[in-house]
């Protein structure tokens, strides 16, 4: 017990905090899901999942590589789950179609999570650097998607901008304004390997004096220190923020669909 | 119109709306029957005189249009009988004699008409019917009263006048009219019985095709009137539908915004058109869709407020 205190206080507070946020926004999500029409399911039950995918957080409670690559695994699940929530609310703000179970949205998702763990399963245990390549691809792909969503979601306003929950979707833009930020500073630091996983690979492997030895530049972090600081501080800050946004914006749309 | 004698009723008062032309003449002519069928009508008169199962005068007239005689008679009869909601049949037996006093009257040749009593040798005239053998009635009459004589051959038959309803064989009341100053007179004559009885229009007339005609035509002027009727209805129901729809369309509009046309539009083609509305299970089924919909753009508590609007207006509809 006393190792595990040691171990939390040894997780940065502003993550905590970001945790704490993301487990209000999953809990208001997934309840949101339960009680709302089928579409709303899909993009609840997104947001619910980033909850999930934040648990790397914790990595150093209990980590293993293949539980970090799949909370990763989970993030990019989260965020293809969102954008079909959205696409299918767009596909029904232009033809007015309804289709498909709350059932169907829940059982799909579980499976794909339970596919994911067997595909992790049955393949080597990730290595430090498969782990980073899979939070890599999460990244890139909440990078595009959001982008994408962000588009849907300008379609979708305007076609309903007159209803009651047009608002609700400037929100969600608002959302996904921080998630680019949270998830792009992310990205943006492991694309020029200056994240905090390339850093323990780098450590553990002892790269600084390899390149030494042969005169190779593989740490140019300390030349962009400002930049690196400010992405760093944006990852931070944007997360938590994303998360309280997210909570927000389902309390919200909670008021206007009661 | 004058009354006839009556003779020995065999029908009486029965409604035309029963009977087929086809199936009255029919009847008569192989009952070798002697008399006439009288056809009365609100506007109308129709009289058929039969003489031993032959038909020898047909004769037909409204209240306002001239007098019609054998096709002309026949064919008006028959769009009358198949055309009027009420009407009655009368059948008259009547002598051989008195049949061919009825004809002259109906269509036999006039000698005189209208003719002032006071300016008239009646005395003359009676002579003059006597020598010359005359067939047929004299008809004498004031603005309130008429009497006929009925001749065969020069002798009197009868006398007939309004109010009796046969034959009498003393003169009465035709001798007090005749001394009345503004009394007027008729003269018809007819062909003798015999002759009389020499030519059958059934020979010459197709009733039943006459008939027939009148029939078809009045089932296709009832098809006309249905037709326009279901017109009627249908543009009434397509109005009603029309309001229905476009309250339903405001009301929803109202509540989930200018996207609602386009869900209003999808569910009622889904739904098959706004016929639905007034159809209790698929308006049910409309509603619920516009509520699915609904669910995705507005709160639990309006959705709730507009249906029971829509609600209103549809048991309103359907009432």
């Amino acid at each position: 017990m006393e190792l595990l205190l040691e171990q939390l206080q040894g997780i940065p507070t502003i993550y905590l905090i970001q945790l704490a946020f993301w487990l209000l926004a999953g809990v208001i999500s997934f309840m949101f899901s339960l009680g709302n029409a089928r579409i709303w399911t899909s993009i609840s039950m997104g947001f619910f999942l980033i909850l999930i995918s934040q648990f790397y957080l914790l990595n150093k409670l209990f980590y293993t590589p293949s539980m970090a690559a799949f909370t990763y695994v989970t993030g990019t699940v989260a965020i293809m789950l969102i954008t079909h929530g959205f696409l299918e609310y767009y596909v029904f703000c232009r033809t007015f179609e309804i289709t498909g179970r709350k059932q169907s949205v829940y059982l799909s998702t579980m499976l794909l999570l339970l596919l994911s763990w067997i595909f992790l399963s049955i393949n080597p245990e990730p290595s430090m650097f498969t782990v980073r390549n899979v939070k890599m691809v999460e990244n890139a792909i909440w990078v595009f998607l959001t982008l994408m969503n962000l588009e849907i979601i300008r379609k979708i306003y305007f076609s309903i901008r007159d209803s009651t929950i047009a608002r609700a979707f400037i929100c969600f833009g608002a959302v996904f304004v921080l998630i680019f930020l949270w998830k792009g500073s992310e990205l943006y630091l492991q694309v020029f390997q200056w994240d905090r996983l390339w850093g323990n690979i780098a450590f553990q492997l002892d790269l600084d004096e390899i390149a030494f030895d042969r005169d190779i530049i593989l740490d140019d972090s300390e030349n962009y220190h400002g930049r690196i600081n400010l992405a760093r501080q944006v990852y931070d800050y944007a997360g938590m923020l994303a998360a309280m946004a997210v909570s927000g914006t389902f309390a919200f749309l909670y008021r206007l669909l009661k | 119109m004058f009354q006839l004698p009556k003779g020995n009723p065999l029908f009486e008062n029965l409604a035309v709306t029963k009977l087929k032309l086809t199936d009255v003449v029919t009847k008569l002519a192989n009952g070798s029957f002697s008399g006439y069928a009288s056809f009365t009508f609100p506007n109308a008169t129709g009289i058929l005189v039969f003489e031993a199962g032959k038909l020898v005068t047909t004769f037909y007239k409204t209240t306002q249009g001239p007098s019609l005689s054998d096709f002309e008679a026949m064919t008006a009869l028959a769009e009358q009988m198949a055309n009027s909601d009420a009407g009655t049949m009368d059948v008259y037996r009547l002598s051989k004699d008195l049949t061919m006093c009825v004809n002259s009257l109906l269509q036999g040749e006039v000698l005189y008409r209208s003719q002032e009593l006071v300016l008239i040798d009646i005395k003359t005239l009676l002579e003059r019917i006597k020598n010359e053998r005359m067939n047929g009635c004299l008809r004498i009459y004031t603005d309130e009263k008429s009497a006929m004589i009925f001749y065969k051959e020069g002798n009197p038959l009868g006398f007939f006048h309004d109010g009796s309803q046969d034959i009498d064989s003393s003169p009465g009341e035709s001798h007090q009219l005749a001394q009345d100053p503004k009394a007027k007179l008729d003269l018809y004559t007819s062909v003798s019985a015999d002759e009389l009885m020499a030519h059958d229009l059934l020979d010459v007339i197709n009733v039943a095709k006459i008939w027939d005609a009148a029939v078809a035509r009045k089932q296709a002027e009832r098809n006309r009137m249905n037709r326009e009727l279901a017109d009627k209805e249908r543009i009434q129901a397509f109005t009603l539908l029309s309001d229905l729809e476009q309250q339903i369309r405001s009301i929803y509009i109202d509540y989930v915004g200018n996207v609602g046309r386009g869900i209003i539009d999808k569910e009622l083609t889904t739904a098959g058109g706004s016929s639905c509305l007034l159809d209790q299970e698929r308006s049910e089924q409309f509603l619920a869709a516009l509520e699915k919909a609904a669910k995705l753009l507005i709160s639990v508590k309006k959705i709730a407020e507009m249906k029971e609007k829509i609600a209103a207006l549809l048991n309103q509809a359907r009432m």
